[in-house]
């Protein structure tokens, strides 16, 4: 749009310079044609009495001052086309700065708009991400701690369990040799009386 | 006036294993082939009197027996022999070797109050602590200090828990 509305321009520009040409040929021509046909007495005396009154000097002044005015006009013109073209410039000028910082600022809209979106989009993703961290960490943690709590329950039943021997086997080696059998005895018999009815079977029923 | 039939009590308490009634049975044979040997003897030969072990004194003396008749030797010879092969037999463990004064009364108990022929075996098992463990024929009873600890772990266990918590 820009650049047709230039092109306009300069074609308006371009046809009035040749229209101010063509008119200064045409003037000069009509000069040239203006010059009486006369009959040549008439155009004799004519010519006289036009070599009269228009001599040289005037004939000279007329073209002076017709140049004159011709350069008055183009000057006029001239100036006029000067301050066309400066308000086109201006103008011009205006509807491109305008019309640059139009399109600069919906393309920056529109950059500043794909950037949101694209920040967005980044946001939404590190949102998940996040959530997919948490929820991992969450089943790890607890993974972890179930792991812990079981490996934990195995090596106290270890402990209980060696502490229990370790225990047993201190006492039997610390006192077992300590107790006279004669001090058992009483022990022995009653063990052996809690068990007669058994013992008594077991031979009875013996092979 | 007929013969009072004699009738054998029992085992003095000193004869307490298979070995000990081994070694009676093998003297009172020793004793028939002495005296059989005797009733062959040459008139005018020496004459060895046979002495008898502590055990067989006591078995004679407890059953009233008179070893110089054939009657007494043979049915104290049948008896040691019928206890030889069916007495049972009771095998006892302990955590040392017992003297005889314990020996002489488990002995008894168990004549007393399980068969009055029981015979016992002697066993070690150091590492039991205190107790004994009893082997009948066919059962085990043990009575050990180290099986008490077995039987009671959970009360140890329960017990330390009981110090973990209060720690």
């Amino acid at each position: 749009m820009t650049i047709w509305w230039l092109v306009v321009i300069l074609g308006g520009l371009g046809s009035a310079g040749i229209g101010f040409i063509w008119l200064a040929v045409r003037l000069n021509q009509v000069s040239s044609a203006a010059r009486p046909r006369q009959s040549e007495s008439i155009e004799e005396t004519a010519d006289q009495d036009v070599e009269h009154v228009f001599n040289k000097e005037f004939r000279e002044e007329l073209r002076n001052r017709g140049r004159l005015h011709f350069e008055k006009i183009i000057g006029e013109n001239a100036m006029f086309l000067q301050q066309d073209l400066r308000l086109t410039t201006s103008q011009l000028n205006e509807y491109m700065k305008t019309e640059i910082t139009r399109k600069l600022k919906e393309e920056f809209d529109k950059y500043e708009e794909s950037i949101t979106d694209a920040k967005q989009l980044a946001i939404e993703s590190i949102q998940k991400t996040n959530t997919a961290i948490d929820d991992q960490r969450k089943v790890l943690s607890q993974q972890v701690q179930e792991e812990i709590s079981a490996e934990k329950q195995v090596r106290l039943q270890r402990f209980e369990a060696n502490m229990a021997d370790i225990i047993n086997h201190y006492v039997l080696a610390a006192i077992g040799n300590q107790i006279d059998l004669n001090d058992q005895l009483e022990y022995i018999l009653a063990d052996l009386e809690a068990n007669k009815q058994a013992i008594i079977e077991d031979i009875q029923n013996g092979a | 006036m007929a013969p009072e039939s004699k009738k054998i009590k029992g085992l003095p308490i000193l004869v307490a294993s298979p070995v000990d009634v081994g070694r009676l049975v093998r003297e009172i044979e020793s004793m028939n082939e002495m005296f059989m040997q005797l009733s062959l003897r040459k008139p005018g030969a020496e004459v060895k009197m046979p002495k008898t072990s502590r055990l067989m004194d006591q078995t004679i003396l407890l059953n009233e027996l008179n070893l110089l008749l054939s009657e007494d030797r043979l049915l104290l010879q049948q008896f040691l022999r019928a206890v030889k092969e069916r007495a049972p037999v009771i095998h006892a463990s302990f955590n040392a070797d017992p003297p005889v004064a314990f020996m002489e009364k488990l002995v008894s108990w168990l004549r007393q109050e399980v068969n009055p022929l029981v015979l016992v075996t002697i066993g070690l098992q150091p590492n039991m602590g205190a107790g004994c463990v009893l082997r009948t024929t066919n059962r085990q009873f043990d009575f050990s200090l180290r099986e008490n600890f077995a039987k009671k772990r959970e009360l140890l266990t329960s017990m330390l828990h009981v110090e973990e918590t209060a720690a």
